[in-house]
């Protein structure tokens, strides 16, 4: 009950208690389908539903990452929203055990639980692992391709260089610039010392 | 040789920017009142050790201290396992060890003792193993690589 409200969204401190009253209260009144009536005011519908929908018989343990019903293994956010295993019975037995004393728990009992909640434990998420070499490795493989291509793109598909990238069509076009006062503010015509006819 | 390269500059950068004591408090202040150490301590203590505290909860204000620029104070541990016993989850409060454990950081090798000798009393009373008689303080098992499944 406390549960399928939750997954409904239903989260007010005493909520579960109030609709429970009012279901109750609902089915002493009226035929029991008017009391599902009145418990799907509650139910929300959210972009969450189809995330919802995959975490299947998962316990919802807490709001999560926006509320959404998600399972991440993240040192800054160490408790997800749902326990990473779906109920099954030998869990459920465990989880009886579980409300009597712990230390009549076996250590294999206690880390089935543990593995039951979560995925990876703390030192296991934060193994390093050597896949920095892969993503640099594509990196530089990337690279060399690109590189490959611009050489034999150079040597076998562009044509020569027009005539007007020489030496002396370049020091025509910029005595043109300069008579013509271009960019005189900043530009290079600012360098010009007009006057005397040579650069400042 | 990247990790320890990385580990080195925040230790370099540490030093320079001098992350210090008023810092800390400077991030602790609630709209202007200034929150000592000890106020902090047992305004956390009192949410753990609060009656009727559920799952939910427990999670929240793990998640939030974990989620700190500090390493929670014995007693705010204690009493977070604590609150996970009346929530009967022993998952949970392993995974607490294992978060405060690893917010000791760079200074694990005395900070971590400390914690686990202040602790230990409530650990043998709950009955929870710590992350070193669980073989959880090395990797146990490799996960799956999602190519192969």
């Amino acid at each position: 009950m406390m549960n399928s409200l939750r997954c409904a969204g239903c989260r007010l401190p005493g909520a579960a208690a109030a609709v429970a009253a009012a279901a109750a209260a609902a089915k002493t009144a009226s035929p029991s389908h008017l009391a599902t009536a009145d418990l799907r005011i509650f139910r929300r519908f959210t972009h969450h539903d189809g995330t919802r929908a995959m975490s299947g018989t998962r316990e919802i343990v807490g709001y999560g990452v926006n509320g959404s019903p998600n399972y991440i293994d993240c040192a800054d956010f160490p408790f997800p929203a749902i326990r990473y295993r779906e109920v099954t019975s030998e869990i459920c037995a465990m989880r009886e055990k579980e409300l009597g004393d712990w230390k009549k728990l076996s250590l294999e009992e206690k880390k089935s639980l543990y593995r039951h909640s979560f995925c990876q434990t703390y030192s296991e998420f934060q193994y390093f692992t050597p896949e920095w070499k892969l993503a640099v490795a594509l990196g530089l493989w990337s690279v060399a391709i690109g590189l490959i291509i611009t050489l034999l793109s150079n040597a076998m598909i562009y044509d020569e260089l027009p005539i007007t990238y020489d030496d002396e069509h370049r020091q025509a076009q910029l005595r043109r610039i300069i008579q013509l006062q271009m960019n005189p503010i900043t530009g290079i015509s600012s360098k010009w010392d007009y006057s005397q006819n040579k650069w400042k | 040789m990247l990790r320890t390269t990385a580990g080195k500059l925040a230790t370099a950068m540490r030093g320079s920017l001098g992350v210090t004591s008023t810092r800390v408090v400077a991030v602790r202040c609630l709209h202007g009142t200034e929150e000592s150490a000890e106020e902090f301590d047992k305004r956390y203590e009192k949410y753990f050790a609060r009656e009727g505290i559920d799952g939910w909860e427990v999670r929240k204000g793990m998640n939030d201290l974990l989620g700190m620029d500090l390493v929670p104070s014995p007693k705010i541990i204690e009493s977070g396992l604590r609150a996970c016993r009346r929530v009967n989850d022993i998952a949970l409060a392993i995974r607490w060890l294992e978060g405060c454990k690893d917010k000791c950081g760079d200074q694990q090798a005395t900070l971590y003792p400390y914690l686990l000798e202040k602790i230990t009393p409530t650990l043998k009373e709950l009955g929870v193993p710590t992350i070193e008689e669980l073989g959880y303080d090395k990797p146990e098992l490799a996960l799956k690589s999602v190519f192969d499944m």
